[in-house]
């Protein structure tokens, strides 16, 4: 059962009151989570799993000291606070402290939907049915996994802030290979809200995608024009998670520092066809009324467990027509820098500076290029550069005189994000949808790209 | 130091069989009575006869306790000091050969028995979609216990003792000109692990790891270079901390970080390249561990990790290798991640072959795994990260054997004429069924005929599984084998995180292509094998 608002305040009420230390942020957290994973054509595993979480964080004379325990039960708790104390107790200063937050008025965020979290056995099962027998018919093998969960938190400061989050979250994606294996693809979309989520077009665009696959050709590994869906643009830059931090621009480790100390905010770092924001209560990508404070573009669900988190989130500007607007500050570094710490982001919004055009409009005019569907095991090779390696997987195209020609064969590419979405690169963005990346994480809203010139490196004959 | 194989040998015996655990299994720190009176035997009657009621063929609950410690500093201070346990229980079911999970961290008799239900549900509810009912093969009734090696438990470690070190480590790196930053850590983790199952087995176990590291950066204008630790994870106690010299390996490490800011950029092409153990290990986990999951080669991870370019039909025939390369899948290897006394599922810890003398010979299996290639006994390699995660498939510590010959390191080197020595863990990436790789590491070394000759930078390598264990000519002997593990090996879905070891000594690789990370250039295009 998720903790409601009342029990939450009780237990972190109950948590600082055992506190004996100056200073203390205490947290308390509750889940569920279902699955059904499926798999040639079978059911595979399929389970429910609850848990809860407390935590707290104590400053003794600026020392610092956490603990955590998934045992909410009153001995446990002050055991808990025992522990913190005792290894603050111990600890060298802690030379970030900062003051926990005073009472802050946060802007709700509606993300939680009743029909996600009480989701029926009876109805996945027949969803999932469905979709084995689509396959079937199809001549295709399936597997796919379907995953619902609910959470509910918030956390409390000895300084007298309080917050309370609930929020549910639903994604299906299907893996559709022929019997042979020469061919596979694959869709994934995720929602707040289950009544929202199309799961026979996730079905039908895998299979689709598996059946045009067949009798894929090779080309010569090399630098290509290429279109990204936005699947592919998820998975490799996700939630933009590389190079956002401040503290790490400034100490000149970061794609995104300038000589002498400095950042590159204010520069055109990307074409201007670019913009990149965070807004916590967009309608299709619900982020947190609370932001992290600095740290990377990631949601901050009930991340008001720590001193440099909590502040309220704002709707932010990351990058606009190309020029990167700002860094993202926790509340001591932003003390250091004289500087304010960032209210966010919470959630990643990446759009046209202009019009959008649409995935058929750029293979329209598109000579010569190659459509990627996704991207898969995607590892950074050099941070100055914020380049990684990875490969294509699940349907690549082909793309001749405006039309898609035919299937390829994967490749590896090695590629730099700061130079693929740089100034004059990039030729077209789409229309953002809602989407995550396929290894796992969080959804975002991102467009399809077409850009100029993107390497690939090596052929990969894996299907 | 460095772990001999000798080593391990001598202390195998005291790893294995049944011992005592310590006292304060199922006890949480600090003073906390009521978790004394967990009857973990009655809390396991009321899941399985719960289970069998609602028609479950088959049943397992487990009641586990995870600890984890974790120290975290920067520089002169104390980033952090963290402690957190959780407790909670799982249970499984299999109805109508469907299976059904359900799991919470209330652990009483009535959650037990609600959970079970919930369990079955669920079972049941999918049963009415199952093509093909799930089969296990059987496992001999076990009733034991089992402690994995240790000296000092960590867990019985003051924090300070721990933070000394790691700003001992700190201070030696940034005693080095040029170094402008560093950061080290240390994670301690306890498994207290409870299995019953309808078989009537009855298996508690306790199991340590201990996970030191440290990166040191050196910043230059315009660019900044970072070395990180080389030794890996080990199912070890806190005496890891004492019995190698961290602080000599950070200072060494700081003065490699700034020798690679002025290092030559490598040039791509082929090479001979000699991989030392602590990067070796990882080529090994992706090329090796995950192509033999027999899951993946039944495309039951096709949505998520891959399928293996490995297939049952391949088995005893494909030439994985050379005739030099054996790999073994071990579960039994003192210091290996993955070592336990028995698995998820009460299947004891064992050893076996997946390439012997070059050719690929076997396969990881679960009981439900197994008779799909015609087993009639799971090779015991089911694990579940959490009380609360469903066990599934997971690599057990696969190693590779070293020379009976007494071959060192240098020997390796003295028969290249044109290569690179690759040190450390880099970034590594390999394709879903496991085929076309590139990796990196943390530091590079020219061989010019014979000899190491000057540090490189910005090398990475591209091969594809079986030209590359076709092209290894030479192997370490018994006394350069380590055992380096990762702590966080992801597969699965919802997805899970798995320990895992891969002994190996040093080996050479001849004509590997190689490319430049920092140009994004490789040598050409690699050759077409479809």
């Amino acid at each position: 059962m998720l903790l409601t608002e009342q029990e939450v305040k009780t237990l972190t009420g109950k948590i600082l009151s055992m506190v004996t230390a100056d200073d203390a942020s205490a947290a308390i957290g509750s889940n569920k989570q279902s699955h059904l994973r499926f798999a040639a054509n079978n059911v595979l595993t399929s389970g429910t799993r609850e848990g809860r979480s407390a935590s707290v964080t104590v400053w003794i004379g600026g020392k610092r000291g956490s603990a955590s325990t998934n045992d909410l039960d009153e001995p446990s708790l002050k055991s808990m606070v025992e522990q913190a104390e005792k290894i603050a107790r111990n600890a060298p200063p802690d030379r970030e402290y900062m003051p926990t937050l005073g009472k802050q008025t946060y802007k709700p965020v509606n993300s939680y939907f009743e029909a996600t979290a009480n989701l029926s056995l009876a109805d996945r099962a027949r969803q999932i049915g469905t979709i084995l027998s689509e396959c079937e018919k199809s001549g295709v093998i399936g597997a796919g996994f379907h995953n619902a969960n609910s959470q509910a938190g918030g956390s409390a400061t000895k300084n007298g802030n309080f917050e309370y989050e609930r929020s549910t979250g639903v994604g299906l994606s299907v893996t559709a290979r022929t019997p042979d294996g020469t061919s596979s693809g694959y869709f994934l979309r995720s929602h707040n809200d289950i009544a929202k989520l199309d799961t026979m077009r996730i079905a039908r665009e895998s299979i689709r995608k598996a059946l045009d696959g067949r009798n894929a050709r090779v080309i010569d590994p090399g630098i290509y024009t290429v279109i990204l869906e936005p699947q592919a643009v998820a998975d490799l830059i996700g939630g933009f998670g590389f190079g956002s931090n401040a503290r790490t621009a400034d100490e000149g480790r970061s794609p995104f520092s300038a000589p002498g100390g400095k950042t590159k905010v204010g520069e055109k770092v990307f074409d201007e066809k670019v913009t990149i924001y965070s807004d916590p209560w967009h309608a299709d990508l619900p982020g947190s009324q609370s932001a992290g404070g600095g740290g990377g573009f990631g949601s901050g669900f009930g991340g008001g467990g720590g001193a440099g988190g909590g502040i309220p989130a704002q709707k932010i500007s990351m990058v606009e027509n190309g020029v990167l607007k700002n860094l993202t500050y926790n509340r001591f570094w932003a003390k250091q820098k004289g500087a304010e710490p960032t209210p966010g982001p919470v959630n990643t919004i990446m759009e046209s500076s202009g019009a959008a055009m649409s995935v058929e409009e750029m293979i329209k005019s598109t000579e010569r290029g190659i459509l990627v569907g996704r991207f898969w095991y995607i590892r950074a090779t050099d941070p100055r550069t914020a380049s990684s390696t990875g490969l294509t997987r699940d349907g690549v195209w082909w793309i001749e005189n405006g039309k898609i020609a035919y299937p390829l064969k994967n490749f590896r590419f090695n590629q730099s994000t700061v130079k693929m979405l740089g100034p004059g690169n990039v030729l077209a963005v789409g229309k953002p949808e809602r989407v995550g990346s396929s290894e796992g994480g969080g959804g975002s809203l991102l467009p399809a790209l077409k850009l100029k010139e993107f390497n690939f490196t090596s052929q990969s004959e894996a299907v | 130091m460095t772990f001999s194989r000798r080593d391990f040998i001598k202390t195998a015996s005291v790893a294995l069989g049944a011992v005592s655990l310590p006292s304060w299994v199922y006890q949480a720190h600090g003073a906390v009575p009521a978790l004394d009176s967990v009857n973990k035997d009655a809390l396991a009657d009321a899941a399985l006869s719960t289970a069998k009621k609602l028609g479950a063929s088959y049943a397992d609950i487990r009641i586990n306790r995870y600890r984890l410690e974790a120290v975290n500093t920067r520089e002169k201070q104390v980033l952090n000091v963290s402690s957190g346990q959780n407790f909670g229980f799982g249970v499984r079911v299999l109805i109508n050969g469907t299976w059904g999970f359900a799991a919470s961290p209330l652990v009483t008799v009535e959650e037990v028995k609600r959970v079970t239900g919930e369990a079955a549900a669920i079972a049941k509810a999918n049963s009415a979609i199952t093509r093909k009912k799930i089969e296990l093969v059987p496992t001999p009734k076990v009733v034991t216990t089992w402690k994995s090696s240790f000296e000092r438990d960590p867990f019985d470690v003051p924090a300070d003792e721990k933070i000394a070190i790691l700003l001992k480590i700190n201070e030696a790196a940034l005693g080095v000109k040029g170094i402008n930053f560093v950061n080290s850590s240390l994670a301690s983790v306890n498994e207290q692990k409870y299995l019953a199952n309808s078989d009537g087995s009855r298996i508690e176990q306790y199991i340590i790891r201990t996970n030191p590291s440290f990166s040191a950066t050196a910043v230059a204008p315009g660019d900044f270079q970072s070395v990180n630790s080389l030794r890996e994870a080990q199912q070890i106690g806190f005496e890891y901390l004492t019995k190698h010299d961290w602080v000599a390996e950070a200072k060494q490490a700081a003065e490699h970080a700034v020798m690679k800011l002025k290092a030559p950029s490598v040039q791509p092409g082929k090479y001979d390249l000699v991989l030392h153990p602590s990067h070796l290990f990882l080529t090994i986990h992706e090329s090796v561990g995950h192509p033999t999951e027999l899951d993946r080669a039944m495309l039951w991870e096709a949505n998520y990790a891959g399928t293996s370019f490995l297939t049952p039909d391949k088995t005893g025939k494909l030439q994985f290798g050379s005739k030099m390369v054996n790999f073994v899948a071990d579960r039994t290897q003192p210091q290996g991640m993955a070592t336990v006394g028995y698995d998820d599922e009460g299947v004891p810890g064992q050893s076996w072959h997946l390439v012997k003398d070059g050719v690929f010979v076997d396969w990881q299996t679960t009981r439900d795994t197994a008779k799909l290639v015609g087993k009639s006994k799971s090779y015991g390699c089911l694990h579940a990260d959490s009380w609360g995660s469903v066990p599934f498939p997971r690599m057990p510590n696969v190693s590779l054997t070293p020379s009976k010959q007494n071959v060192t390191q240098d020997d390796l080197i003295a028969d290249v004429d044109k290569g690179i020595l690759i040190y450390g863990r880099g970034s590594y990436s390999i394709d879903q069924q496991r085929y076309n790789f590139q990796f990196g590491g943390q530091t590079f070394w020219e061989i010019k005929g014979g000899k190491v000759t000057g540090m490189l930078r910005d090398v990475a390598y591209q091969s594809r599984t079986t030209d590359f264990w076709g092209s290894l000519d030479g192997l370490g002997g018994e006394a350069t084998y380590e055992i380096p593990g990762s702590p966080n090996d992801g597969k699965g879905e919802p997805g899970q995180s798995n320990a895992v070891s891969h002994g190996c000594p040093p080996a050479r690789f001849r004509q590997i292509n190689v490319l430049n990370t920092a140009s994004g250039a490789s040598s050409g295009q690699m050759e077409d094998h479809n």
